[in-house]
């Protein structure tokens, strides 16, 4: 395998396995809820046993408190099926805002721990590539994890979209940047590899602190 | 005696539940949502074990387990996961963490591990005194 395909793989094994992580780490945080739930009807129903009145008003508060969890688990596992098929195709024709979208629910559980938060501002056409899916779900996480350590001050990311439908672009705004981390934007061999699969570049402009993931322009 | 407890963990639900086993069990709870809050709560009470999630948003389970055991080497943290890989959980035992509990806890198990963190913070205390009197025998008799 030539060293570039062979970090295009790392890149894309490292993505699936992060997703996979943290959308197990919210089921396992919903599953310990029902769980929880459980034991207190468990709890309740040995009480009732000893004579304790049973309240059905308790009942039904942790019988609704299960059925949230169910639905949030579903939720869960709704979003990783879609993300396991993304690989499903090696090439196809992706909107990049949808995809936008859909990347920064699947990794939502990852931005709230980095206490983020992100404003999509809708492009003024829809804007569509033909690239492989999964890869570019993968350079939109690592922009979005990049931006997440890049931000200073108020944690507020602006997404946005170029308006030349010819040469299109997500751009990815902060009030203030680390120097640091936006110097050395997509720096690593995986990223580089990444970018050269998608045919994407990468434009930084450090006076306004944002950075864009840019295709060439389409004659 | 019962145990007294501050539960540190995102999920309002979770704590909301897993509180009212414990103190069915006897033993007395303060839930908190984050690792700061935690770190508040800790300057004005004192607690035999403290049960924390290992990830939450902003200061994380380690994070707050590096801080607190700075600040109070006594202290028991039953630290509580979705899944820990086998580094984390060794760098955690070494910052000092007492114990590791999978999510979805057993109550029990949790329960015994709780009466055991308290036992070991007694063992702890009752050491330093023990040293803190000896410290003050030598100066006087010296």
């Amino acid at each position: 395998m030539a060293k570039n395909e062979h970090m295009l793989a790392v890149s894309g094994m490292t993505f699936f396995g992060q997703m996979s992580a943290s959308s197990t780490h919210e089921i396992k945080n919903t599953l310990s809820i029902i769980n929880e739930s459980a034991g207190l009807l468990d709890d309740l129903s040995v009480m009732a046993q000893k004579g304790h009145p049973l309240s059905f008003e308790r009942i039904n508060d942790i019988s609704k408190k299960i059925t949230r969890q169910v639905k949030r688990t579903d939720l869960v596992v709704q979003k990783l099926n879609r993300f396991s098929h993304s690989v499903d195709h090696a090439e196809e024709i992706v909107d990049i805002e949808e995809t936008v979208h859909f990347v920064l629910h699947l990794v939502s559980r990852l931005i709230d721990m980095q206490d983020a938060v992100f404003d999509v501002k809708a492009p003024l056409s829809p804007m569509r590539v033909t690239t492989s899916l999964f890869y570019l779900e993968n350079a939109i996480w690592r922009a979005i994890e990049m931006a997440c350590f890049a931000v200073q001050g108020k944690r507020e990311i602006g997404i946005s979209f170029g308006t030349d439908p010819k040469s299109p672009s997500i751009w990815f705004l902060m009030e203030m940047a680390k120097k640091d981390i936006m110097d050395d934007l997509f720096g690593s061999k995986k990223d580089r590899a990444l970018l050269a699969h998608l045919d994407l570049s990468i434009e930084k402009n450090n006076e306004n602190n944002c950075f864009g993931l840019v295709w060439p322009k389409r004659k | 005696m019962s145990e007294k407890v501050l539960l540190v963990d995102d999920e309002k639900e979770f704590l909301e539940i897993m509180s009212e086993r414990m103190e069915a069990r006897g033993m007395e709870v303060t839930t908190t949502e984050s690792a700061d809050q935690a770190l508040s709560i800790l300057k004005k009470k004192t607690f035999d074990a403290i049960v924390m999630d290992f990830q939450m948003p902003g200061m994380d389970g380690m994070e707050a387990l590096k801080t607190i055991k700075n600040k109070n080497p006594e202290l028991q943290i039953i630290l509580l996961t979705g899944y820990a890989t086998v580094e984390k959980t060794v760098e955690a035992m070494k910052i000092g963490a007492t114990d590791f509990l999978e999510k979805p806890a057993d109550i029990e198990a949790l329960s015994g591990k709780i009466k055991k963190a308290k036992t070991e913070k007694m063992l702890i205390v009752e050491k330093q005194t023990e040293e803190k009197i000896k410290d003050i025998l030598q100066r006087y008799s010296g």
